[in-house]
């Protein structure tokens, strides 16, 4: 054998760390730099010069739960986004189980239709739900929040929990069939328990949409009695004093910590997920 | 107990009716009044009928077609570049041990509201002039910039913060596509001599179109959709440089109450969706499907 | 053409052995099979070989030089994948192509060498077609063309023929053999299944537990094994195992009785002794038990002999008849008996 190429086995490594560890940096220092503005007391935050070595100081907590009503903007954020996500799940996982495990005539074609409602723009749709609301007196109240939420995620939960239910072995619904179960007691003690990963995954992930949410919250909700945190954030503005990004910085913190946690947690089931089941993490 | 054949063969449709009865009361119902409504002049509480008169305005408008265009910038050159990062993110992140651990780092700014992270990058860009005294720290540019009053400039800020939220969605999706392939594979293109990157070329990212596809059209969606950043960052300034259409419809519906107008640019919008899902959406369907 | 040396190669993971101390030299233009069932530690072995896996301890060397250092790309070694592993985006004609494309083979030359490599595995009408639209049989040609293509020093094989049905795999053999002589080049190749280890190999490299049991030509490992489980492996039926002991020269199990035995006092001894070794008859009358089975194949009949708790294969006349659970005596050949100690299996006679 001619005298082989010796390649070092190892040089490839700095790159990939150098492109990997500068993308990390990039991550995570603007999220260091917020944190400490939360942080920093309220005449460090616009200045002519940024500071870089602030002083440390806790008025911005103070600040969000004497100047706002902080609490009320929490409850209406878990409360909107717990309903809409039963709503959601409610709906949902029959719809799943349908398209999953039944064939019918219109199948495609109602699976094409769930699908295609996640494509739509928010915008588009903004105005006339807004009168309809209007109409219907449910301007500025949590339950229209949890309507609208339930809306815009019943879509991607639908093809998540579709998905998960496509690798349950049909020959355990086969199995309970036989020893005599009728098809609403298959999906409650047979589906729902096999396919719970995937279920949760997708309570999560439209939690987590039903938090960001922006548009909608913004036209419906007018005054805090259903404000949400995603809407709050853009109404801190203290007159004279502009934006107040210390309490802005400390009130996104204090949803990210939860979201974040959580999604640690199911992090394996994540692209799954995000994809509507098209890409098995 | 027995069910009568009819039951029986109505039952899926039955499942799926509360879903669907759902979703067609949020899309078909505001649909068919944003069609309604698109046809009258609309001022406070009295409707003038125009017929087509709404659309033809549009159509003439220069700031219509303006945030088309904004549209059309602002999210291909986002989308592109978040695309290509993470692809180079995945590429160089898939086969190394510490993968948890960049994915959860990389994870942070997703994680975030989106709205928090429109005011990150509002103050960094504007309001704090972080980024500017870093660039003349750094000797790039001699004064102070002003990013959000340039047209360009703004733009680029706006990309930045879509970019820098968003780059992970496609990160996880590449990733795991790539860990799904066949590692055999990639050992026989080892033995045949291709170095990594002939091997990503080659193979890994051919036999990762589909998901790139599903990923990409679903990201893309969101984009043109943007609204948070820019109604936070730069409410379209300069000039109506940074307003998409979603910031165009809000701006006519409820900044100048021309509703009519609105409602007409929102049809539109929900004609080019739907072409959109037609072509688009059923090609990843039928194929992207398991 | 290559000669490939394995000396004190180990693989080890945090305290889970694959390997252990594998030492073997192969010619140059050897077919060497490595067979043992799965988790043996050949496979690990070729992977070590082709650069896929490290070592934690020992030295590859390949003509001489040392290998451990070099990356698996530039090792000039071509690898059949038991799954193919063809790569799925690209036409046959491609996958043959890559690994020119990738050494930079002149543009004319590729052509020239991948129509070449096509005939030789007959796939020469099938170029334009994707894998996923070829037979199981077909994409396994396709592999082989594409590691034939570039003429590398070594061919690696795993398990390539276990994907195919019985008829298609008997085909197969044969032709690999034929293309190893044809191109004169190395060759491992792992398997599971004697028979093809049998019909291939130049020499064989039985493996258990991660350590080689015994190297030999298939002759030498049919007829002279090293201890009970390389006789146990090889051979279809296998050879009959049974414990006893010997004292005074006498093999004694239960309804078992040899004299003459050439092993020296009294010890507890497995005996060895093959199905087609054996036979129905009491003219030595080593086995007395009753018929527990009787299965004809057509060829010949093999009969099942139950003595004391112990089932023994005997091959029969074709024409064998009888009923069941009735007493039987059956003869062996004295010079076709194997002895091993009963407690490390080794082979003493």
């Amino acid at each position: 054998m001619a005298a082989a190429k010796r390649r070092k086995k190892g040089e490839s490594r700095v790159l990939r760390y150098l492109v990997l560890g500068g993308w990390a940096l990039f991550c995570i220092l603007p999220v260091l730099w917020f944190l400490s503005i939360g942080f920093r007391p309220r005449t460090e935050i616009i200045t002519p010069q940024p500071i870089y070595w602030p002083t440390f100081s806790l008025d911005a907590w103070r600040m969000i739960w004497s100047d706002w009503p902080m609490a009320l903007y929490l409850r209406n954020s878990v409360l909107a986004i717990l309903g809409s996500v039963v709503i959601c799940l409610v709906l949902a996982i029959p719809a799943a189980y349908s398209l999953s495990r039944y064939r019918y005539r219109y199948r495609e074609d109602i699976g094409f239709y769930i699908l295609s409602t996640r494509m739509m723009a928010p915008a588009i749709v903004a105005i006339p739900i807004f009168f309809l609301f209007r109409d219907m007196g449910l301007l500025d109240t949590i339950w229209a929040l949890m309507l609208i939420y339930a809306a815009i995620n019943l879509s991607l939960v639908t093809w998540i929990i579709r998905s998960y239910m496509l690798d349950i072995p049909p020959e355990l619904e086969d199995a309970a069939r036989t020893d005599g179960a009728s098809d609403l007691r298959i999906l409650w003690e047979i589906i729902i328990p096999a396919c719970l990963p995937g279920i949760i995954t997708a309570g999560v992930i439209a939690a987590i949409f039903a938090i960001n949410e922006f548009l909608f919250t913004l036209l419906i909700a007018s005054t805090s009695r259903a404000y949400t945190l995603s809407v709050a954030l853009a109404n801190f503005t203290g007159g004279s004093d502009g934006v107040i990004y210390n309490a802005i910085a400390m009130v996104a913190f204090l949803a990210f910590v939860p979201v974040f946690v959580v999604v640690v947690a199911i992090q394996k089931h994540l692209s799954r997920g995000l994809t509507m089941g098209a890409v098995k993490g | 107990m027995r069910r009568s054949r009819r039951l029986r063969k109505a039952f899926p449709y039955l499942l799926v009716a509360p879903a669907v009865g759902y979703l067609l009361m949020i899309t078909l119902y505001p649909g068919i009044y944003a069609i309604y409504q698109s046809l009258f002049l609309v001022r406070f509480n009295s409707w003038t009928f125009v017929g087509l008169e709404n659309y033809r305005d549009l159509l003439g408008d220069r700031e219509f077609w303006q945030a088309l265009r904004n549209t059309a910038i602002i999210g291909s050159i986002a989308l592109a570049t978040q695309c290509a990062l993470a692809l180079l993110l995945a590429y160089h992140a898939y086969r190394d041990p510490f993968i948890k651990g960049w994915r959860i780092i990389f994870l942070v700014p997703m994680l975030f509201m989106p709205s928090a992270v429109a005011f990150i990058w509002k103050l960094a860009f504007n309001d704090g002039r972080v980024v500017s005294d870093l660039l003349m720290r750094a000797g790039l540019i001699e004064a102070n910039v002003s990013f959000l009053s340039s047209i360009w400039l703004a733009r680029l800020s706006l990309i930045v913060a879509d970019v820098w939220q968003w780059t992970p969605f496609l990160f996880i999706i590449f990733v795991a596509g790539l860990q799904s392939q066949d590692e055999e594979i990639e050992e026989a293109a080892r033995l045949d001599g291709a170095s990594w990157p002939a091997i990503f070329w080659n193979i890994s990212l051919p036999m990762m179109m589909p998901v790139v596809a599903v990923a990409v059209v679903l990201r893309g969606i969101d984009i043109t959709t943007m609204f948070a950043n820019v109604f936070i960052m730069t409410q379209g300034t300069p000039g109506g440089a940074t307003e998409t259409i979603s910031f165009f419809i809000y701006r006519t519906g409820f900044k100048t109450f021309n509703f009519g107008y609105a409602s007409a640019a929102s049809v539109l919008m929900l004609i080019l969706t739907i072409i959109v899902a037609q072509t688009v959406v059923k090609r990843a369907f039928r194929s992207g499907r398991e | 053409m290559a000669r490939i040396e394995l000396s004190g190669i180990q693989k080890k993971w945090g305290a889970v052995w694959g390997v252990r101390d594998v030492n073997i030299d192969i010619a140059d233009e050897e077919f060497v099979v490595f067979l043992g069932p799965s988790g043996c530690g050949k496979t690990t072995t070729m992977r070590m070989i082709a650069g896929l896996e490290e070592p934690s301890m020992g030295e590859i060397r390949m003509d001489g030089e040392v290998m451990n250092d070099v990356e698996a790309r530039d090792r000039d070694v071509a690898m059949v994948f038991q799954g193919y592993a063809l790569y799925p985006n690209m036409t046959i004609y491609e996958n043959i192509r890559f690994p020119l494309r990738m050494r930079g083979v002149p543009r004319a030359e590729q052509d020239r060498m991948v129509r070449e490599a096509a005939e030789m595995v007959e796939l020469g009408s099938y170029l334009d077609r994707k894998p996923a639209a070829l037979s199981g049989g077909q994409r396994q040609r396709a592999a082989l063309g594409r590691a034939i293509v570039r003429q590398p020093q070594v061919f690696l094989m795993d398990e390539p023929l276990s994907n195919l049905d019985a008829k298609l795999r008997q085909a197969m053999r044969v032709q690999i053999k034929h293309l190893q002589r044809q191109l004169r080049i190395t060759t491992v190749y792992v398997t599971h299944d004697q028979i093809e280890a049998m019909t291939l190999a130049d020499r064989i490299v039985v493996m258990q537990g991660g350590l080689i049991q015994q190297i030999g030509t298939p002759d030498e490992i049919y007829a002279d094994p090293a201890n009970t489980f390389v006789a146990g492996f090889i051979g279809s039926p296998p050879m009959n195992l049974i414990e006893g002991e010997v004292s005074g020269g006498v093999f004694r199990a239960a309804g078992i009785e040899v004299a003459g035995v050439p092993v020296a006092g009294d010890r507890p001894v497995t005996l060895g002794v093959r199905p087609e070794d054996c036979h129905v008859g009491a003219e030595d009358a080593h086995l007395r038990g009753q018929v527990y089975g009787v299965e004809p194949t057509g060829e010949s009949t093999y009969l099942t002999m139950k003595a004391g708790e112990k089932l023994i294969e005997v091959k029969a006349r074709r024409d064998y008849r009888s009923a069941l659970d009735v007493g039987e005596a059956v003869t062996f050949d004295r010079s076709r008996l194997y002895f091993f100690d009963a407690g490390s299996g080794r082979r003493i006679g």
